[in-house]
């Protein structure tokens, strides 16, 4: 394998763990309240580093919604239109909570496995 | 700073198609859809009017967008409603949104196939009794089976193998398959169904 190929998987390899890590993302920003979309793609930016597109958060939130972790309510906003707010059901926070626990067990282990790696850098 | 004139065409016209993909919806969700999607071009017009233009190509284009709301909604949908051809139907639009899709709907083209070979042999068998069944062909020194329908006559050496059983038999093959064919593709469902996502890492400023 080339180095250019090498890369190229590596890459691929970490828009995969993004993508796995999308709904847990959207969940834990909804955790201290309510947001609509345009909000969310900004906060998932600004607090988590990953670049979400409009094409693939609004069929999320909608698919969320319709799975019930999450509800949503239209509010007149100043700016003459009104915006679509989400925030979590008791089910979302259930679940939040869920995947938060098993991402944390899941982090830690891996940390543990990859802290030969880190000694081996230095 | 308010939406320029231009801005709120291009976005009218964006959402009129996206209006139009949407309409196997039912008016409420499609009409919803739209508007979330109104507001969101019209914030980032307000913030930015040169954004509208990016921002409808990171929707993509409105059959692109409608397709993740309609194949979510289809495969919800089969999956209570256990219709076999609402998920034949999805799977059509899961096959244009991913490999994975296009598999699954070809497993299950080949499924239902095949169980409606079977049982078509065995209704027709009282029809066709000389013909129709399963058929060892010699063609020289090799063999294949064959199923027939009765249609045309059999090649000279040809050896029916199940005789009248073909008629028991290939009805429960063919339900057999059949419902392999319906539970696989709801297992499918479960596990493999992921909206197609672009995610990316944040370099200098939003790129999609």
């Amino acid at each position: 394998m080339t180095s250019n190929q090498a890369h190229e998987s590596a890459e691929k390899w970490e828009v995969q763990l993004r993508k796995g890590s999308l709904e847990l993302a959207i969940l834990a920003t909804l955790w201290n309240g309510r947001l609509y979309g345009l909000e969310i793609i900004r906060r998932l930016e600004k607090d988590s580093d990953l670049i979400v597109v409009e094409g693939t958060i609004y069929p999320l939130l909608t698919r969320l919604k319709s799975l019930g972790l999450l509800e949503s309510h239209w509010v007149e906003s100043g700016s003459g239109h009104p915006r679509k707010y989400y925030q979590l059901t008791p089910a979302g926070r259930r679940r939040a909570i869920e995947m938060s626990q098993a991402w944390t067990k899941f982090s830690a282990s891996m940390n543990r496995l990859l802290a030969p790696l880190g000694k081996g850098k230095q | 700073m308010t939406v320029s004139a231009e801005s709120k065409e291009r976005i009218d016209d964006y959402l009129k198609a996206l209006r139009s993909c949407l309409r196997d919806l039912n008016d409420d969700d499609a009409r919803e859809i739209v508007e979330e999607i109104r507001s969101h071009l019209l914030d980032e017009a307000r913030d930015d009017p040169a954004a509208v233009a990016f921002t409808i190509a990171a929707l993509g284009t409105p059959e692109e967008h409608a397709s993740r709301y309609l194949a979510d909604d289809l495969l919800s949908r089969a999956q209570v409603s256990r219709s076999p051809w609402l998920m034949l139907h999805s799977f059509f639009r899961w096959a244009t949104l991913s490999f994975a899709g296009f598999w699954i709907l070809l497993f299950s083209l080949v499924g239902y196939f095949l169980a409606a070979a079977f049982s078509l042999c065995a209704l027709l068998k009282p029809i066709h009794p000389e013909t129709a069944g399963l058929w060892l062909l010699a063609d020289g020194p090799d063999h294949s089976v064959s199923l027939r329908l009765g249609f045309g006559s059999i090649p000279p050496g040809g050896r029916e193998l199940l005789g009248w059983w073909i008629v028991p038999l290939g009805l429960v093959v063919a339900t057999g398959l059949a419902l392999l064919t319906f539970r696989s593709g709801l297992w499918s469902i479960r596990n493999f169904w992921q909206r197609p996502a672009q995610v990316g890492r944040s370099i200098s400023g939003r790129t999609p």
